[in-house]
């Protein structure tokens, strides 16, 4: 039988407050393959370590079962102290003892004491029939892909090229700069665009390492992390057949963008209908000094400068009954500059913002909205327009006031709508090609939302920009470098390493059937072209075992988890203590 | 600068909160060594002291551990907690910084963190980690899962220190760790680039007589309510309030305390309170059923990813008593606490009569700052956070060559901004250490070659 000691830690007073260890210790020396059972007060400090280290040497142990806090916090600490006195760091395996008896049971000592004894004895049976494992290692392709020639793109395509790795670029349209190179200055110091724009793809024309393809986008993703196989679709020359070229990727970054919520889905706004109701990009383009005006503000009806300006925010933002039910957060700030921009070229116009709530969250920008209201004027009213409609030439806006609690009519010359944004067009298919999640918008997910912001859920393809959430610029670049660091991390390794405790399919069991294929969430299930029976892309395992529920011959298994090993981890847990 | 001398691969990253951390982690899983200090005894920085974190309610220990212990843990990253940066000097590739160490009268190298000495003390004080919500010993860490896992001696509280009596921690110490006479010590340390993430801290709301904080015992500040919520806090996660222990019933919530304020403290948004606040009023409804949160706000700022609807759950199905305005007064009637504002949406006045009473204070950046500022010639604005070269395109380069900027050190931001400045942050020194390394020159054929 397999020679196995346990460790079993005080973690200070966080076990053994509540366990009785000593207790523990003693009922385990005795258990079947049990060599030895100790207890320390931190088996995760040096002298615990060594203890563990020492242990194995001296008693040859075969199999190590720690009992001490989750295997998140310290398996990896264990397996490799495991590793380094020469046991395979698979024959290592945690018990948590803290986690899931002693922080949950400190007011039952006693039933505390016997849980813990049960726990370990289920993780002492496991070890019996793990086996020693070897981590897979997968090769690693040092080019990144990046989708979407934004501000964002650009940005990461320039990180992961300056560090000496070479990128592919590829944008839908017949033009890089996306977005910001519409606009006409930002805020909150009212710089060109273009000119911060120019900067950027400066930089990438003059990469030797960066290749751009315009008028090109992602037909399918294949692969997996460190090797993705892509096929671009270019649009052919005048109308002609699409052409497409295929490339290899160890990295992928989804940088695509936004749209914005059309007028036409605005019934109580016209609908689209009335020229001189226009959406926020519009205007900056009217502002834009390279714009269709140069720089001047004409109405589109006739051409006139408008002398009343009603801006509306929340235009199918924070609206769940109608449009979307989210803040598209850059509306608030940008209206500000327009407002501002407007009361500075038309000094004797009058610009009305109606608002729900002021979001300026960003250094300087509560104090530059304040400065629209004093500076320039900018009369902001807190209420949501109800209708735009045409009367004699004029957009009236009717609305409510919610700090008088009246009723206000504006009529105006020209109705600005701050439109909601949205996911780009056809980011949910792209998701789809690229096997990563959205949210119930079209918008990519992140792993997760505080600590993971910048990577999906899919390993080695990264999300940056308004593509995951609405965004400013700041914020889009710092998370488009953010997404470039980590692939850069991932091209710092020699390959790729990955755990072994995935998925196998015994052969002699398989059937052919096919049901873990679409049983699989992570596409890892194939199958094998002559044989007929289940493969497994170890690449792509993630170890669930969702297989292993749908395979109906026990065919499926995990290595380390087999129905062998968690039979005999029931038995132990059942017995009476 | 000697242009002989090869640029050092190497980064130091001064704060280990969040921010720091993540950097930390990004370049040193890149292969590349990471020198990082703390002032704190331990690393894990303002989140740690955190409840739970909106918009998911994730536990914040639970999902930063992972990453303290992955950092405390990591081979490549030289841990230099209790410690500062007293002088840097030199360039891109070659800064060298001074870190001062202050005495922990603990000698780590031989302390194994089992945590008796800690038992043993018999000083306790008003834990600044716990905002005054609970006492911690004379000897101390900041938590049980704190990364070192070592206890530093508070040399203003221990009774050896400041009466030449007790000495029982070292008599319990079963490996002789205690060591009263430890001085502080200094090292220098050579590096290429520098990243500061040295984070906020918080408004003295001692200046803002309206609100009577720190006069009345049941007006807190809203990093105290976090440890009132926090599983692992004082009070194991119960509300309760702190002049009679008694679970608040009426609890009112008053935004932008310091914040939004031009006149009398400061005048920019603090960007998190809108959230926290609306998260600190559902998480009290989830354990008090029976009682009623009040918010006053001026405009409710939920603008991220899912921070609307949040909102949104707050005030239907949490029932959380939204009042748009801002507050007067607040003073002491009996034992309850009496707000005193008005309603802008209604034109009324409002009074509630309020069992405690939670302010979100304006965030503002850790004084120490400016000084690595002074040091490094990084400009920062009136209020002390530092400028990056261009808040649009570089928000995380400064006018200062291998030196970046990461977190709420530059502005006021939440948790996921923070962490991708962060990686950022990263990103910039990962770019010029690979140039310096030469490492993917391999790579030097243009791309693309084998598409057409």
């Amino acid at each position: 039988m397999k020679r196995i000691g346990v460790f079993i830690c005080h973690c200070g007073i966080n076990i053994a407050g509540t366990v009785d260890v000593k207790r523990v210790a003693e009922a385990l020396k005795d258990y079947p393959g049990v060599v030895l059972a100790t207890d320390y007060m931190y088996m995760c400090s040096d002298p615990g370590q060594s203890l563990i280290r020492q242990s194995i040497k001296e008693q040859n142990l075969e199999g190590v079962v720690v009992a001490a806090c989750s295997p998140a916090m310290h398996e990896v600490t264990f397996r490799k102290a495991s590793a380094q006195a020469g046991l395979n760091p698979y024959q290592t395996e945690i018990a948590n003892i803290r986690e899931q008896v002693s922080w949950v049971h400190q007011d039952d000592k006693e039933a505390a004491t016997r849980k813990a004894i049960e726990h370990i004895k289920t993780i002492v049976e496991k070890v019996k029939y793990n086996e020693s494992l070897i981590p897979l290692s997968l090769s690693l392709v040092k080019k990144a892909l990046v989708i979407g020639g934004g501000i964002a793109g650009l940005q990461a395509a320039i990180d992961i090229a300056t560090a000496g790795y070479p990128v592919v670029l590829v944008e839908r349209s017949d033009r890089l700069g996306g977005h910001v190179g519409k606009l006409s200055g930002v805020y909150v110091n009212f710089n060109a665009a273009r000119d911060l724009l120019e900067s950027k793809l400066q930089a990438v024309q003059e990469n030797p390492r960066i290749k751009v393809f315009l008028e090109t986008e992602v037909e399918e993703l294949g692969g997996y992390v460190g090797n993705f196989t892509a096929k671009l679709k270019h649009r052919g020359d005048n109308g002609g057949e699409p052409t497409f070229s295929e490339h290899t990727f160890g990295a992928v970054i989804v940088a695509t963008g936004h749209s914005l919520r059309p007028l036409s889905k605005f019934g109580e706004y016209g609908g689209g209908r009335y020229p001189n109701v226009i959406d926020a990009l519009t205007f900056e383009r009217m502002l834009a000094p390279d714009g269709p005006t140069g720089g001047e503000i004409r109405r589109p009806s006739d051409g006139q400068v408008p002398r009343q300006v009603v801006f509306v925010q929340c235009a199918g933002s924070r609206d769940p009954e109608h449009h979307m039910p989210y803040c598209s957060k850059i509306c608030c700030m940008y209206t500000a500059k327009q407002a501002a921009l407007y009361r500075q070229r038309v000094p004797d116009g009058q610009a009305y913002v109606f608002y729900i709530d002021i979001r300026s969250q960003g250094r300087d920008y509560e104090e530059f909205v304040q400065s629209a209201m004093t500076e320039h004027d900018v009369l902001y009213v807190r209420g949501k327009v109800a209708r735009l409609y045409e009367e004699d030439g004029k957009v009236i806006a009717w609305g409510a006031d919610t700090l008088t609690g009246k009723p206000v009519e504006v009529q105006a010359d020209l109705a600005v709508l701050a439109t909601a944004v949205m996911p780009a067009e056809g980011a949910v298919e792209l998701a789809q090609r690229l096997r990563i999640a959205t949210d119930e918008h079209g918008f990519f997910s992140e792993a997760h939302p505080k600590l993971r912001p910048v990577e999906s859920l899919t390993a080695g393809i990264f999300l940056a920009g308004t593509a995951q959430a609405p965004k400013d610029i700041p914020e889009t670049v710092a998370q488009a470098s953010a997404a470039a660091a980590k692939v850069l991390s991932l091209f710092s390794q020699r390959e790729l390493v990955a755990e072994p405790t995935i998925a196998y399919v015994d052969e002699e069991l398989c059937s052919g059937c096919g049901l873990c294929i679409p049983a699989c969430p992570y596409q890892a299930r194939a199958m094998h072209p002559w044989k007929h029976k289940a493969i497994v892309n170890e690449a792509l395992c993630q170890g669930c075992g969702a297989c292993v529920v749908a395979c109906p011959n026990k065919a499926c298994k995990l290595r380390n988890l087999t129905p062998s090993h968690v039979l005999a981890m029931m038995d132990a847990y059942l017995a009476e203590v | 600068m000697a242009e002989d001398r090869a640029p050092i691969t190497r980064v130091l990253i001064i704060g280990a909160g969040i921010a720091g951390i993540q950097a930390a982690l990004d370049i040193a899983n890149s292969g590349y060594e990471v020198v990082l200090v703390e002032k704190e005894p331990s690393i894990g920085g303002r989140m740690l002291q955190l409840s739970e974190t909106f918009p998911t309610l994730d536990c914040a220990q639970c999902i930063l551990t992972p990453r303290t212990v992955e950092a405390g843990h990591h081979e490549r990253i030289r841990l230099m907690t209790f410690s500062e940066v007293i002088a840097i000097t030199g360039e891109i590739g070659h800064f060298t910084a001074t870190v001062q160490r202050k005495p922990a009268s603990v000698n780590w190298d031989v302390c194994t963190g089992c945590g008796l000495c800690q038992e043993k003390c018999p000083t306790k004080v008003a834990s600044p980690f716990d905002r005054a919500m609970g006492k911690r010993k004379a000897i101390y860490t900041l938590s049980p899962q704190a990364v070192p896992n070592k206890p530093v001696i508070d040399r203003e509280a221990c009774t050896w220190f400041t009466r030449g009596k007790c000495r029982l921690c070292e008599k319990v110490c079963p490996v002789h760790a205690i060591d009263y006479e430890q001085q502080a010590t200094t090292t220098q340390v050579e590096v290429g680039a520098v990243i500061i993430a040295t984070g906020y801290t918080l408004y003295g709301l001692e200046n803002l007589g309206e609100y009577g904080y720190g006069k009345i015992p049941d007006v807190v500040d809203g990093l105290a309510f976090e440890r009132l919520l926090s599983a692992s806090g004082p009070t194991a996660g119960k509300v309760r309030r702190p002049s009679d222990g008694k679970e608040p019933k009426q609890v009112v919530f008053i935004q932008c305390a310091g914040s939004r304020a031009p006149e009398t403290a400061m005048p920019y948004c603090s960007k998190i309170c809108c959230m926290y606040t609306a998260k600190h009023a559902m998480l009290y409804k989830h354990r008090v059923h029976d009682g009623t949160a009040y918010v006053f706000y001026i405009d409710v700022r939920a603008a991220g990813k899912r921070y609307e609807e949040f909102y949104h759950r707050a005030t239907e199905e949490d029932r959380v008593i939204y009042v748009r305005g801002k507050v007067a007064r607040v003073f002491r009637d009996g034992d309850q606490v009496v707000v005193w504002g008005s309603d802008t949406l209604s034109g009324a006045s409002v009074e509630v009569a309020a069992d405690m009473v939670v302010l979100a204070p304006a965030m503002v950046p850790h004084p120490e700052t400016q000084r690595l500022a002074e040091m490094l010639g990084i400009p920062a604005n009136e209020y002390g956070f530092l400028l990056p070269l261009d808040d649009n395109i570089l928000p995380v380069e400064t006018t200062r060559p291998g030196v970046f900027l990461a977190g709420a050190v530059t502005s006021p931001k939440d948790i996921p901004e923070t962490v991708a400045q962060a990686s950022a942050a990263a990103a910039k020194v990962l770019s010029l250490f690979a140039q310096w390394s030469g490492v993917p020159q391999a790579m030097e054929t243009p791309v693309g070659a084998e598409a057409s």
